[in-house]
């Protein structure tokens, strides 16, 4: 009677072994597929990394009109602010510059600033700014007042301007843009992966006719679907332990000890909720190219309301409402705890949500499959 | 003799096209996906857009005097703040909820420091998630500074800024980006469907009747082409009515949208096309098509000119029709030149795209043979 049970687990266990495997084999045998899985991620990445010069630092020409001690200072404030990729010309230079869209905006200090100062009269600062597109435009209008109010802190005490910024960081750290943006990226990654890797391995069967020889089999029901799952998990989980192994090799996210244990457990259960909800949708459409289709534009959808290229802090309420409703987004933030500032802030939270929508796909995977071999 | 052969050709395209079209309604869940790809692109890049133009934050206002008001009005008029008053503890709340990324606390005697001339700072607290969106916050509280200070002391505070526009009137952050959104929905719209229309005789094999068939190679590409061109024009449609009813972007030259949107097509339509005859599979051919999107979209000056950005991504959007397409499409929409080429520049050089791909896809498919 054991030895009876023990053959039968044994027979599931080795039968979702080789189903996983041959899965696995298939998925490997279509490197197209496999890029294209890949691609949008890594490009991405790429894409951030190679932007981030730029980001918040807009290209600006400086042009100083006048040679008194207030304009050199207004000047180096401006130079000192950091907030521009500054080029020192002359107005007729600038306003090439600024008709070749080769800089956004042109900062004169024009002639007569500093007497206009000394005189306590009105001395302007002009900016002639390409306001074509609000971001880039709203980025001068603050940036400028900034290099004015460091202008008027240089003088200490006599300055006329007293109020100043206390500013406390809720966190410990800056994060870059780009950074910021590895962690969704890495989370659109597990569930592009797992959905077109699960759905494909049920789809496949279904297409091809091999569904019936895997119901005739001695193969007990739960194993196929566990195999299928298995796979999907796998590729999925292999691929985003990869990508967070080389952040963290180039230096753009700061795991700790335990924290990396934190970050894998979240990798694995986003994953396990992507390849059984990818069985679910193969094993409802049973045709791999609605499969595929479903698949990019799902994962897609949940990575954007989950917040995934901005910040859902930054987002209108009834937006951070949807986004409550998105197992991604606990994803996203358990891992920016991990990751970023080494703490479990929300952790059971995140993953129950995450666990439980993993546990939910998965019965609606097994749900699935069942009434697709019982047709 | 002549005239009967190019009369022949132009059944065959037309033939090839209509054969086509009527597949690829028969294939209800992909059509419906496919008619609707551009669509669901412009509404999830709209998501994406709805966050970062102004800070949700809370003013705790220990001090309700004129100059305390005053300073209020200042960072609300700063371009970047969603501003909401709020008692110390509710802004706490908010804060740890993550529905606010900052708190502005003006102390109790803020009123009486300005009058006294003395120093006072006001509080700033930050959730600072990421420099992008932190900074805005960091540069946005000096411009309020100067402003008040501009408006309530103009004689103590003389330096200010003048700004000149360039443009009439700003472009918000929707319609413009909506219009880089277009292009990329009519990208995967366009060689989604005839990169499925081309490998889907590969796996068919339906592609010996074809290429044993006395029709020119050419002609069958044409007419292949032409299909696809049909449902891309449905999908822009859709996007279209999407984009000029509920977002309100309308353009300013209907009839070079009309123009520049046949010409995208007809580029993607040649790419699909070339992709499908590579591959002859249509399960990679979506992957891919779908794959390469989304990086292409941000690659290729989707936020503002290239010439804003790092030179690195210039080079590299520049190797794309997806930027020169952008560029005259902003131009259709907002009257915007974003690059030094002028209209006819970008126009020749997409001409110059759409010829290359369409004699690639010839060369290929002059090449191309199936074993038995």
């Amino acid at each position: 009677m054991k030895n009876k049970a023990y053959s039968q687990i044994s027979e599931f266990f080795r039968a979702t072994w080789v189903i996983m495997l041959k899965d696995m084999q298939v998925w490997l045998r279509q490197p197209v597929t496999l890029i294209a899985t890949v691609a949008p991620a890594v490009i991405l990445i790429l894409v951030e990394i190679l932007g981030a010069q730029a980001v918040g630092r807009s290209p600006v020409a400086l042009v100083v009109q006048d040679s008194g001690p207030e304009a050199a200072r207004i000047a180096q404030a401006i130079r000192d602010a950091n907030v521009f990729r500054l080029q020192e010309v002359d107005s007729a230079q600038a306003q090439v510059l600024l008709k070749n869209l080769d800089v956004v905006a042109v900062v004169s200090i024009p002639a007569g600033f500093s007497q206009r100062v000394v005189a306590h009269q009105a001395a302007t600062v002009d900016v002639t700014v390409n306001n074509l597109n609000l971001d880039f435009t709203n980025d001068i209008r603050r940036a400028v007042p900034d290099a004015i109010t460091r202008y008027y802190a240089a003088e200490g005490d006599q300055s006329p301007v007293k109020i100043s910024m206390d500013e406390h960081d809720l966190r410990a750290r800056d994060i870059q843009l780009f950074q910021y943006s590895v962690l969704p990226i890495v989370i659109l990654l597990l569930i592009i992966s797992g959905l077109i890797t699960g759905g494909n391995a049920a789809a496949r069967e279904w297409e091809s006719a091999t569904v019936k020889e895997l119901l005739l089999s001695p193969v007990p029901g739960g194993a196929i679907i566990s195999g299928k799952v298995l796979a999907g998990f796998l590729t999925s989980f292999c691929l985003g332990m990869l990508v967070l192994l080389a952040a963290s090799g180039l230096g753009w996210i700061y795991p700790q000890g335990i924290y990396w244990l934190n970050a894998t457990l979240v990798v694995g259960l986003v994953a396990l909720f992507g390849a059984s909800l990818g069985v679910a949708i193969g094993a409802a459409l049973r045709r791999i190219m609605p499969v595929i289709a479903v698949s990019i534009n799902l994962s897609f959808y949940l990575f954007f309301l989950a917040g995934g290229m901005g910040v859902l802090a930054f987002e209108p309420e009834w937006l951070q409402n949807i986004a409550a409703f998105v197992p991604l987004t606990y994803g996203t933030h358990a891992l920016q705890m991990a990751l970023f500032y080494n703490s479990a802030d929300l952790l059971g939270r995140d993953v129950l949500v995450l666990g439980l929508s993993s546990l939910a796909a998965l019965a609606l995977g097994t749900v699935m499959v069942r009434r697709g071999m019982a047709k | 003799m002549r005239t009967q052969g190019i009369i022949y050709q132009l059944h065959v395209i037309w033939a090839c096209a209509r054969k086509d079209f009527r597949v690829a309604l028969t294939d209800r869940l992909f059509t419906i996906l496919g008619l609707f790809v551009p669509a669901n692109i412009l509404i999830m890049m709209s998501l994406f857009v709805l966050a970062g133009s102004k800070a949700p934050t809370a003013v705790v206002m220990q001090d309700n005097g004129p100059y305390a008001q005053a300073f209020y009005q200042a960072m609300s008029r700063a371009h970047s703040f969603s501003l909401q008053i709020t008692s110390a503890t509710e802004a706490a709340r908010k804060m740890a909820a993550g529905q606010i990324v900052a708190v502005v606390t003006v102390p109790p005697d803020f009123d009486t420091h300005i009058q006294l001339d003395q120093p006072v700072q006001v509080g700033v607290e930050i959730n600072n998630l990421n420099t992008d969106f932190t900074n805005d916050i960091r540069r946005a509280i000096p411009l309020s500074i100067t402003s008040f200070y501009a408006k309530a002391f103009p004689n103590l505070v003389n330096v200010t800024t003048r700004e000149t526009d360039l443009y009439p009137h700003d472009t918000d952050y929707i319609p413009y980006l909506a219009v880089s959104i277009l292009v990329i929905a009519l990208m995967m719209g366009g060689t989604l469907q005839a990169g499925m229309a081309s490998a889907r005789e590969w796996e068919n094999e339906t592609i010996k009747e074809l290429l044993l068939s006395p029709a020119s190679r050419l002609a069958i590409m044409l007419g292949k082409m032409l299909g696809a061109l049909l449902v891309g024009v449905g999908s822009t449609v859709v996007v279209l009515v999407v984009l000029v009813l509920f977002l309100g972007v309308v353009p300013e030259h209907w009839l070079e949208l009309a123009g520049f949107t046949l010409l995208s097509l007809l580029i993607f339509n040649s790419l699909g096309t070339l992709l499908g005859t590579l591959i002859k599979q249509r399960q990679p051919v979506i992957a891919l098509t779908m794959g390469i999107s989304l990086p292409l979209f941000f690659l290729s000056g989707a936020f503002g000119p290239i010439s804003f950005t790092t030179p690195v991504l210039q080079i590299i959007a520049k190797i794309f029709p997806v930027y020169y397409q952008i560029v005259i499409m902003q131009h259709a929409f907002h009257n915007f030149s974003l690059n030094t080429l002028g209209l006819p520049g970008n126009l020749l050089i997409l001409g110059g795209f759409a010829a290359g791909l369409m004699l690639l896809v010839t060369l290929v498919l002059q090449r191309s043979t199936m074993s038995h």
